[in-house]
């Protein structure tokens, strides 16, 4: 067994708490997690920090793990079909550049994420509405 | 925030406005719990009995939607009884007189109807704010999810700047952001109204700066808040203003955002909805395209915590399937759009976007990976700068002249008052195992042992018996939007009239109830009140057996096969 330490920070709420993990490589799956001395948290974690990293593990309770982009392909409320990445890619920029090329750059809304994806996915997401759809429409849910 | 986290326990009095950290951050309510035991004093203000409140020196359990009134009654006192930092105010603001005609109004006695808190109690709370040095003040979501909520944020900022309590250590005022990437989010510009690093976008030389960077011209005009979309999607006229397409990423609105019967209907109307996520949930239902994506600890990157401060993410595992990181789904589309976007990692994404934002220049990857955390503002790259603690300090602000602004705005009620029909209230908070609609922490084992559908309404012990229920019972409860049924939690910690749920359920879906009226200012929702009425379910066997078929048939719609009773 081949294990890696990594420290990161806890996906569950603002207090930006460390974390380490013990991974074990071979099998590609998580041992142990244990708090790290951060400068917010100094050695401490909630029940979120301590379990909250299982549904990495994919335990198929509540929803199912997104593997594949998938389409519906006989439009709204037909059922969606798995599409490689080239298809989904070109699909979306095809109906967005029509859709932007119809009513204009400000029928396109776009999200950026407070939750899982990271500042620089964020960044990217509004400089795509911004530089790539011409739109300041973008926004978060920093508001639930 | 204003603070640092660390520096909380080390404040002289802690002013907690609508603010529950032992549910939304246990970890800073450990330092909270700290600072009681070095001698802080608490002042907890909130509806409930919070655990902040059972520790608290004097708890003001106001009555829902009267926050302004009671922050102005707090500077009335301040101000009437001369327990103000002059010197500060003189040095450091502008605006103290027009703000004191607002305010003069708001005796405690004035108060009192409003609130429901004796006019006493406001006088001790105001002395003990402004006679401790340092004080504190954190708020919550108690705070900013009302129609008024920007101007209680800026009350709270006037009794912060009437009694000096800025510019030094363990003092100031401080959103405690919920979700682990809020502030980050803001930080990157993924706001209508701003640029990354808080640049606006009607600012001409903002824009020009990065119509150079990104070799484009952009728009002038502020975009659309994300709490408008179902009404641009549903009534909007302008036809260039309507929304066509939804691009969602790493987000639920069907499950979390306000009145969610009208956000079906939007999902359901718009042309092209895009759902970028780890995990199907409520909005996949509605979406024409799913765009998979790497979750936390399969890739790199930065959050920014509620304080701040800049820190890592690395991944843990390797990401089992076809999926991609957001970042680079993204700058596929826009490649394949024709505006290309090639990066090799997250760091080079970093990399340019510092150079955008003078106050994160100097957080670099290297100096995270050193410091373990930076704090903006960091200006500078040399690795003496280590980032800011805290902020506005010797009392210069982040305006043309260095003063602060106070601003006095007038209290006004919540916008849907209980009636004959709805008599009671709702509010939605926070459950501490949990996290936001749960695709995450609902897929984790020992979390959802904890707690599970179809969660519970909290009530007052006397309305339970007015109503005959108990704990545990099923119970129905609605609103003029909607209803879902969830379990009767009967507990003195919450006032009669009033009842409050958690937002992460699909079957006790407080949010069919909720109203989607907002701030003017920062378009939040009123989460935090709107009229119900709860409903006594005669025939208990029938309302545990039809929750089980809902979470059944929800959990299949969701890809998960259940067994006995689940559709294929």
């Amino acid at each position: 067994m081949n294990l890696k330490q990594v420290q990161t920070t806890c996906p569950y709420c603002g207090a930006g708490c460390q974390i380490s993990f013990t991974v074990d490589t071979d099998a590609n799956k998580i041992v142990e997690a244990v708090p790290a001395d951060g400068r917010t948290n100094a050695g401490t974690l909630c029940l979120k920090g301590h379990y909250g990293w299982d549904y990495l593990n994919d335990p198929q309770i509540l929803t199912k793990r997104l593997r594949k982009p998938m389409i519906r392909k006989g439009g709204k409320k037909s059922p969606l079909v798995e599409v490689s990445w080239d298809e989904a890619i070109s699909y979306v920029a095809k109906r967005l550049t029509e859709i932007k090329e119809k009513y204009g750059p400000d029928a396109i809304m776009g999200t950026g994420s407070a939750r899982g994806a990271g500042n620089e996915a964020n960044y990217l997401m509004q400089k795509f509405m911004r530089a790539c759809i011409g739109t300041n429409n973008v926004d978060h849910c920093a508001r639930i | 925030m204003s603070m640092g986290i660390p520096e909380i326990e080390d404040s002289g009095c802690l002013l907690c406005f609508g603010y529950n950290g032992a549910d939304s951050h246990p970890i800073v309510a450990r330092r909270i719990v700290r600072g009681k035991q070095k001698g802080m004093k608490i002042i907890c203000v909130d509806p409930r009995v919070t655990e902040t409140a059972r520790i608290s020196d004097i708890h003001l359990q106001l009555k829902g939607g009267s926050n302004l009134a009671l922050v102005n009654a707090i500077a009335n006192v301040i101000w009437s009884e001369g327990l103000t930092d002059d010197a500060f105010i003189r040095e450091h603001t502008k605006g103290y007189d027009e703000f004191i005609e607002v305010i003069k109004e708001y005796t405690p006695e004035y108060a009192e109807p409003i609130t429901h808190v004796p006019a006493e109690e406001i006088r001790r709370a105001a002395r003990l704010y402004a006679t401790t040095k340092p004080a504190m003040i954190l708020y919550g979501m108690g705070v900013c999810q009302f129609s008024q909520a920007v101007d209680v944020v800026k009350g709270l900022a006037n009794l912060a700047l009437m009694t000096g309590n800025f510019g030094g250590p363990a003092m100031g005022i401080g959103p405690v952001r919920g979700q682990n990437n809020v502030q980050g989010a803001c930080d990157m510009g993924a706001l209508p109204n701003s640029y990354p690093g808080y640049q606006n976008v009607t600012d001409p030389k903002s824009r020009e700066k990065f119509e150079k960077a990104w070799g484009v011209s952009l728009p002038d005009k502020v975009g659309c808040p994300i709490t408008h979309v179902p009404r641009r999607i549903l009534h909007e006229k302008d036809e260039s203003k309507r929304i066509h397409a939804y691009y969602i990423f790493g987000e639920d609105p069907a499950q979390s955002d306000p009145d969610l019967a009208e956000v079906r209907e939007a999902l359901d109307k718009c042309d092209f909805v895009v759902m970028q996520d780890i995990y199907m949930n409520k909005t996949g239902l509605y979406a024409d395209v799913i765009l998979p994506a790497t979750g936390w600890g399969e890739n790199e990157g930065v959050y920014t915590c509620a304080d701040r401060g800049f820190q890592r993410i690395r991944k843990l595992v390797e990401p089992e399937g076809d999926l991609k990181p957001d970042w680079q789904i993204i700058a596929e589309i826009s490649t394949a759009m024709g505006y290309p976007m090639e990066y090799k990692n997250t760091e080079e994404i970093w990399n340019e976007l510092i150079d955008l934002c003078p106050s994160f220049q100097g957080a670099t990857y290297e100096k995270m990976e050193k410091y373990g955390c930076v704090q903006w503002p960091c200006r500078d790259k040399s690795m003496e700068d280590k980032g800011t603690p805290y902020l506005h300090k010797d009392g210069k602000f982040a305006t043309a002249d260095q003063k602060a602004l106070f601003y006095g705005t007038q209290w006004h009620p919540p916008l849907e008052k209980e009636n004959e029909q709805y008599p009671m209230t709702l509010s939605t908070v926070r459950e501490v195992g949990h996290y936001s609609v749960r695709t995450m922490t609902g897929n984790c084992r020992t979390l959802r042992n904890l707690e599970d559908e179809p969660g519970w309404v909290q009530m007052n012990t006397e309305d339970c018996r007015r109503l005959g229920l108990k704990k545990g019972e099923l119970v129905k409860i609605l609103s003029k939007r909607g209803y879902c049924i969830t379990r009767c939690l009967p507990t003195d910690r919450v006032t009669p009239g009033a009842t409050y749920m958690t937002y992460q359920w699909w079957i006790g879906a407080c949010n069919e109830l909720t109203i989607a009226e907002l701030d003017p200012v920062s378009n939040t929702p009123e989460y935090k009140y709107c009229a119900c009425r709860v409903e006594k379910i005669e025939d208990q066997e029938w309302a545990e057996r039809h929750v089980q078929e809902l979470y059944e048939d929800i959990r299949a719609q969701m890809g998960i096969h259940t067994g006995k009773g689940a559709k294929a």
